[in-house]
């Protein structure tokens, strides 16, 4: 709290610009997260999807406009640093807009089960589009992509959604914050 | 005209809020996140393992040795029955720690904290205690990406280095793949080696590759090997680079 009334006393583009080198910056440790496979994070070789988190926590109190625009972003990058075909693009912006039109906000308040919950969901759904474009591409067989999405999906998404409060919490309480500041 | 004034009055920073986080996510697909990896192996640099200092791995070293043996003991019979063999030389390789796995799970890709500076270039080879690893698809300074073996989208063309059957391999998961023959009538067999074919563009013939864990003879259109890895893929610290092999 200390911090953010260091920051009330900044100027309105001031404290816009600290708002934003903390969205950059904390996309950014996702991203460098995302090479890593530290002890616990790691479950049958495969890691959480860090980039899904933050564009979940993200959506969750924003426009689907907001989750599309960050999830195309993210998505993007994503591509970069492994392969644009097929594209982290449209699942990431399809995640973004489903879990702000979820409108969690209205139903629950509590925070924690209710986001991880949603994780959950939502890698669930990333995993198969994926599966999707990879059968519309027909250069893998059916069972053969079956058999991956099984294995990559369900691990993926345990792993992601016990592992999104460490990214939700900071994050949510930085926003809450910041909110609180402009109204 | 005036409601378009009002809603870009409005709107404005918005706008190019938008435009800069698409712009910039654009440019770094487009560069592949080097930026990103540069980043990331100047902050891994100092938990980084040294590689001269890993003796663990001897035994697969060992293993790598019997396979070699094995395909040069056949080789050697071939070689016999010809003339004017010219013996291929051997570049030194470029030891390179593995810094960082793969950004998603549906590929399979390591990073490693050598790049152009050191003299790896986009097509290089990799190898480790064991056998064939993969091959570099990206490259920025200080970092390379390598597409492992184990890849469904990463073909290699293989042989039985017993009977010279050959055809091509394509990965599964971390340790296994499935190897596709080109003949139907097989001399094939469970525990037989497999070794990169003489037919194979992008890797020098003979490298080790793997083992013949079961046959499905019955599949069609061709029979099918299930294929374990020589080498232990999910538990490298550090692999051997060689240049392509193209000239």
């Amino acid at each position: 709290m200390e911090t953010l009334l260091k920051i009330s006393n900044l100027s309105p583009r001031a404290r816009q610009f600290v708002n934003w080198s903390v969205n950059v910056g904390s996309v950014l440790v996702c991203l460098l997260v995302l090479p890593t496979r530290l002890p616990g994070m790691e479950l049958l070789g495969i890691g959480p999807n860090w980039l899904l988190i933050w564009v979940v926590a993200w959506s969750v109190k924003r426009s689907p406009f907001h989750g599309a625009v960050a999830g195309l972003a993210l998505g993007m990058i994503q591509d970069g640093m492994t392969s644009p075909d097929p594209t982290h693009a449209l699942s990431l912006m399809l995640v973004g807009i489903l879990t702000a039109r979820l409108q969690k906000q209205r139903w629950i308040q509590e925070d924690f089960i209710s986001v991880a919950l949603i994780v959950f969901g939502m890698t669930m759904l990333a995993g198969t589009v994926t599966a999707l474009q990879y059968l519309l591409q027909g250069s893998r067989s059916w069972a053969e992509i079956w058999v991956a999405h099984e294995r990559i999906t369900l691990s993926s998404a345990i792993l992601t959604s016990l592992w999104a409060p460490v990214v939700y919490y900071p994050l949510n309480r930085w926003w809450e914050g910041t909110k609180v500041q402009q109204s | 005209m005036f409601t378009l004034r009002r809603w870009w009055d409005r709107h404005w920073l918005q706008v190019v809020l938008v435009g800069l986080t698409l712009g910039t996510a654009w440019v770094i697909e487009q560069t592949q996140g080097a930026a990103i990896f540069e980043v990331y192996q100047s902050l891994t640099r100092p938990f980084q393992s040294n590689p001269n200092q890993q003796e663990k791995l001897i035994n697969a070293r060992v293993q790598e040795m019997l396979v070699q043996l094995s395909q040069l003991q056949t080789e050697n019979q071939k070689l016999k029955q010809l003339l004017g063999y010219v013996a291929e030389r051997k570049q030194p390789g470029i030891v390179a720690p593995i810094v960082g796995h793969s950004a998603d799970q549906w590929w399979q890709e390591v990073t490693l904290g050598r790049g152009t500076k050191h003299g790896i270039q986009v097509g290089s080879y990799v190898m480790a205690p064991g056998g064939l690893v993969g091959r570099v698809v990206s490259v920025t300074p200080h970092t390379s990406r390598v597409l492992l073996i184990s890849d469904a989208a990463s073909r290699v063309g293989v042989m039985v280095s017993r009977s010279h059957q050959m055809g091509y391999m394509r990965g599964q998961d971390s340790h296994k793949a499935v190897m596709q023959f080109f003949d139907k009538v097989l001399d094939v067999r469970p525990g037989d080696v497999l070794v990169t074919s003489s037919v194979s563009q992008l890797f020098p013939s003979g490298l080790p590759v793997g083992r013949v864990e079961s046959l499905n003879l019955q599949k069609s259109p061709a029979p099918e090997a299930a294929i374990e890895f020589t080498a232990p893929i999910s538990y490298l610290e550090w692999v051997v680079v060689y240049p392509p092999t193209s000239e």
